[in-house]
């Protein structure tokens, strides 16, 4: 290799490296300063100057045990386990469905992907007075009924993904075995796809628990969950913005460590058996 | 048992529970929001509910506010979305070279499309801010004076926030498909000794335009929805100028109780997204016939 090859490799190499840690620059700080934030001694908060200090617990222990945020946060947990629990139950054999039978063919297919699309605006209208004249408003039951109108879809679509990649020799062989179609779905297909079903699990649950539009509406009162408490951290005066940002760090820390374990599947989840990455 | 089974068959047996809360947190919301539509229907008066035909729809021609709220929006989606498929597809080369912190580089960066956009609003708000903000104050230090959230300027700000919470979704599916490209072309290329920017053009461009047609209208479509950015900074100010098309129909319907105006709007809003749909599901098609 001549030397003039070799310094040009090395400058390519490392400016792509440059541009990399730019780029995780620029990711961090926000969350670095946030954490900063949450650690200043009240009076110092709004002192963009001020980057060294001795941290105070004080905005923990005021949110995490003097307030309503664990609460809130109890909330947006049961809000969002029901929510994926029902999305799988009736996600997943119809995810089979689609998958082995082409059930509905293209078109259900496609509403499917319709639904996962659709605006919030336009469910919530319908869904604000049902709920009213339920006097459902302001209970989780109206939240998860909200939610369930995007999560299903998306658990739907993602588990598609994963029934295609399933080998087709394994039910024919389960029903030799004496198995019934639905036994070799339930006891052979689903423990093999369960990955599959942790993904989307874990994917529908972190969309539910990102969730402000329809929680806001249907149930910003008693009931709100942790989306529509820290939204609640809007006036910005000096002793609830270091609250504030541990309330944003409570919200979103559960999700980043979640994202983790989904981020590799996530690909093949969003294509639904169509895209084939 | 036999018969049974023909009459309804397991392929539809096991899409029952499915069809069943679809219709009723779904189906049957949109059919009644479209009645709704159609009627003179506010909060207020629920006890006067009269039917006005389309009346909802024609007045929106003449309502200033809903075409600023979608211009706004169309401002919006356009220039987040192209800015994040060219620094998602940028980064996405980056991290397609053999490099031995790809897997760290890669987890992180993704990070920010996980987090509640409330949560991304806020900080921003508190990053961004005129007064306390750390970024007005670094750059002042450089003496460099910006308002973020001023009037002319605001809309452009969310913009830039949508792109640190949603280039990682570009990165994330352009690195995928990036991944999957065969490797013949790319071989073929080298051995005729061709530059890595003709290479880029001529080959992995070309190649990766199913992938990036499908990127671009699901992030596309996901902008469409934009309210908690505005909801948690301008709250649709300065005037009207960061005011979304979401953020429009939450405050006709929900400040103002005007439900039979947002329900029209709604519709209007299903419309442009079916089309996009359509479009979108024959993309995610025609990227299957690929090698």
């Amino acid at each position: 290799m001549n030397p003039s090859y070799r310094l040009r490799r090395l400058l390519t190499e490392s400016s792509a490296l440059l541009i990399l840690l730019v780029a995780l620059l620029v990711v961090l700080f926000p969350y670095f300063w946030i954490l900063l934030a949450s650690l200043k001694p009240v009076d110092l908060v709004s002192r963009p100057d001020v980057w060294l200090f001795s941290p105070s617990a004080f905005n923990w222990e005021e949110v995490l045990l003097r307030s309503d945020v664990p609460r809130f946060m109890l909330n947006s947990l049961m809000v969002g386990v029901v929510t994926v629990a029902v999305a799988l139950i009736t996600g997943a054999p119809a995810a089979y469905s689609f998958s082995r039978f082409n059930t509905g063919g293209g078109l259900a297919r496609f509403s499917i992907l319709a639904a996962e699309m659709m605006p919030p605006a336009v469910l919530i209208v319908p869904l604000f007075l049902l709920m009213f004249r339920l006097a459902l408003l302001d209970t989780p039951v109206a939240t998860i009924a909200a939610h369930l109108t995007f999560v299903i879809p998306v658990v739907t679509w993602f588990l598609i993904g994963f029934f295609d990649e399933v080998p087709r020799e394994l039910e024919e062989q389960a029903m030799v075995d004496g198995y019934t179609r639905f036994q070799a779905f339930y006891k052979v297909v689903l423990p093999t796809v369960r990955p599959g079903l942790a993904a989307a699990g874990i994917f529908g649950f972190v969309l539910s628990w990102n969730d402000m539009f329809y929680a806001l509406i249907l149930s910003g009162g008693r009931n709100k969950t942790l989306p529509v408490a820290i939204a609640g951290f809007w006036t910005f005066r000096g002793i609830e913005m270091g609250k504030m940002a541990v309330a944003i760090l409570v919200a979103i820390v559960p999700v980043l460590l979640a994202s983790f374990f989904v981020q590799k599947y996530l690909v093949k989840g969003l294509g639904g058996g169509a895209v084939k990455f | 048992m036999v018969t049974q089974r023909s009459r309804f068959p397991l392929a539809y047996r096991m899409l029952l529970p499915l069809a069943a809360v679809l219709l009723a947190v779904l189906v049957y919301p949109l059919v009644f929001s479209f009645w709704i539509s159609l009627h003179d229907y506010q909060l207020t008066a629920l006890q006067d509910v009269r039917f006005v035909g389309l009346r909802n729809y024609l007045e929106l021609r003449g309502n200033g506010s809903f075409w600023n709220a979608m211009r706004n929006t169309l401002i919006f989606v356009f220039g987040a979305v192209t800015l994040e498929t060219l620094l998602g597809f940028g980064l996405a080369l980056l991290l397609h070279r053999p490099n031995r912190y790809r897997d760290f580089f890669r987890s992180i960066l993704l990070t920010p499309m996980f987090i509640t956009p409330i949560a991304v609003g806020l900080m921003f708000r508190f990053l961004l801010n005129q007064q306390l903000g750390v970024l007005p104050y670094l750059l002042g230090k450089l003496g460099v004076q910006i308002d973020f959230f001023g009037p002319g300027l605001a809309l452009y700000s969310i913009i830039l926030i949508d792109v640190w919470q949603w280039t990682p979704f570009m990165l994330l599916l352009l690195l995928a498909g990036l991944e999957s490209l065969p490797a013949a072309p790319f071989e073929a290329a080298r051995v005729d000794g061709a530059s890595a920017w003709f290479t880029l053009r001529k080959v992995t461009l070309p190649l990766m335009k199913p992938v990036i047609l499908v990127a671009l209208i699901i992030r596309g479509l996901d902008a469409f929805k934009v309210f908690e950015y505005i909801f948690a900074i301008t709250r649709g100010g300065p005037g009207e100028s960061t005011e979304s098309i979401l953020y429009h129909i939450y405050k006709v319907g929900f400040r103002f109780f005007r439900l039979g105006e947002a329900a029209a709007m709604a519709y209007i809003l299903i419309l442009i997204t079916m089309a996009l749909v359509v479009v979108l599901y024959r993309a995610m098609r025609s990227a299957e016939e690929l090698p």
